[in-house]
């Protein structure tokens, strides 16, 4: 049956509030290793040795294994303890509204995000940064730089700036937000003295 | 922020989200701004063993689209025990869900790197151009790094790593899976022995010059290092 349109921010509140309550331990401890397993099971599912998988069946049947899982599953909202449904034919309508070229920054500075389509000549995107980890302040600016500078680096991912001026930026206080606009004056500053201001962070 | 930086939200662990992510994308969305969505599968938690987690991490990677209206999916299975994405299980999860994406979808797909050893170590950099190599051979688009010493320690991180991350994206990019497995067994079976005695790095001041912003002479000879390394197990990496 044709769906009325993809789900938006709305449409998915919406279905938390009216799907099912269950408890978050039952959920966490019963309902995703069980029906994990069961669909490891049904889709004799066994990596082997191989790293990367190197036959189609198994990428497609994990694919199909991950789409049920999905919709069988749902998924659970911590606030509120109930359980999102989705049907298949809205997870393709999602897949097919989302936009399959992106481009990262801007001008000369800008990465082209493209599918590769396997392993493609083409390399991946290079974002570098300290992806969240933990940065002192007074030297936030030069740990950016050091990798706005690389070559090979095509955009950026900011650290974590563990205080700002001086206090601790912690979560659900006015300094967190502080030492956000920090970080991201910061990681400006590096690509700016990178020579490349336009990267996208 | 412009419309083509990046603003992130996570899931949780496992397919569970709260009210608060919800809030921050109605805005995002509105404001024309580029998603990216973060989920970390643990392997050896709830989802179980690799084939488990590898299901509930496609399931998580097609929700951030369908349900959170994502632009691109950031992943980065982590191993319980050890808390690295660099560990054997944590790369066999990601590159099969993947590349299980990437042969029915045309979906962006990204991964994050935690590695266990710090800066200024061989190990350190052969465990982030492991994982390069994973994401890079079973298609993954960007790569999204590194967060050294399990991305924990106070000033961990430097620009070193994202090169060599780069570098051995790059060598691999179009190279044969097969091929790139090989490669991947030799470099993997080389570190996963030492993850109890992983040499914890140096921090950033210890690895640059904080004024001029240059890599110490030793982090150079040790980058050096494990290229020789790395094309003794079949990368064909460049300087």
């Amino acid at each position: 049956m044709a769906i009325a349109r993809p789900l938006s921010i709305f449409d998915v509140y919406d279905k938390f509030v009216t799907g099912k309550k269950v408890p978050e331990e039952e959920w966490d401890y019963s309902i995703i290793p069980t029906n994990a397993t069961k669909l490891k099971e049904k889709y004799k599912l066994n990596f082997g040795k191989n790293i990367i998988p190197e036959d189609k069946s198994t990428m497609n049947n994990l694919f199909a294994a991950g789409l049920e899982m999905l919709v069988q599953t749902g998924f659970y909202n911590t606030d509120n303890k109930r359980v999102l449904k989705v049907d298949e034919a809205e997870v393709w309508e999602g897949i097919k509204k989302t936009p399959s070229q992106l481009i990262l920054g801007e001008g000369r500075d800008c990465a082209r995000f493209y599918p590769r389509r396997g392993n493609s000549p083409v390399k991946p995107i290079i974002q570098g940064g300290p992806t969240g980890a933990p940065v002192s302040e007074g030297i936030f600016v030069q740990v950016m730089q050091s990798y706005a500078q690389e070559a090979i680096v095509d955009t950026l991912v900011n650290g974590v700036m563990s205080t700002i001026e001086g206090h601790p930026a912690m979560t659900n206080t006015p300094y967190e937000i502080r030492a956000l606009m920090a970080e991201i004056r910061g990681v400006d500053e590096a690509r700016t003295r990178a020579g490349r201001p336009y990267m996208a962070m | 922020m412009r419309p083509c930086d990046s603003h992130e939200c996570s899931q949780l662990n496992e397919l569970k989200v709260d009210m608060a992510a919800l809030n921050m994308l109605s805005g995002w969305v509105a404001n024309g701004d580029t998603i990216m969505i973060e989920q970390m599968p643990i392997f050896g938690g709830y989802c179980g063993g690799v084939e488990e987690t590898a299901i509930c991490d496609v399931a998580t990677t097609l929700a951030s689209f369908t349900l959170f209206s994502g632009n691109y999916h950031l992943d980065g299975p982590i191993h319980i025990r050890w808390g690295i994405t660099t560990a054997r299980e944590t790369l066999q999860i990601a590159a099969h869900a993947a590349a299980a994406i990437d042969a029915n979808t045309d979906l962006l797909l990204a991964n994050q790197y935690y590695p266990i050893a710090g800066p200024c170590t061989e190990m350190c950099l052969l465990e982030t151009a492991a994982q390069a190599i994973a994401d890079t051979g079973s298609g993954r688009e960007l790569l999204s790094g590194s967060a050294a010493a399990k991305g924990v320690a106070l000033d961990k991180t430097t620009g070193m790593e994202a090169r060599i991350m780069g570098e051995a994206a790059k060598a691999t990019a179009g190279m044969k899976v097969p091929d790139v497995n090989k490669v991947l067994e030799k470099l993997i079976s080389s570190y996963e022995k030492s993850y109890t005695k992983a040499p914890p790095g140096k921090t950033f001041s210890e690895c640059y010059d904080v004024l001029t912003v240059k890599p110490s002479a030793e982090y150079l000879k040790v980058y050096d290092g494990a290229v020789k390394r790395l094309n003794e197990f079949g990368l064909n990496i460049k300087n």
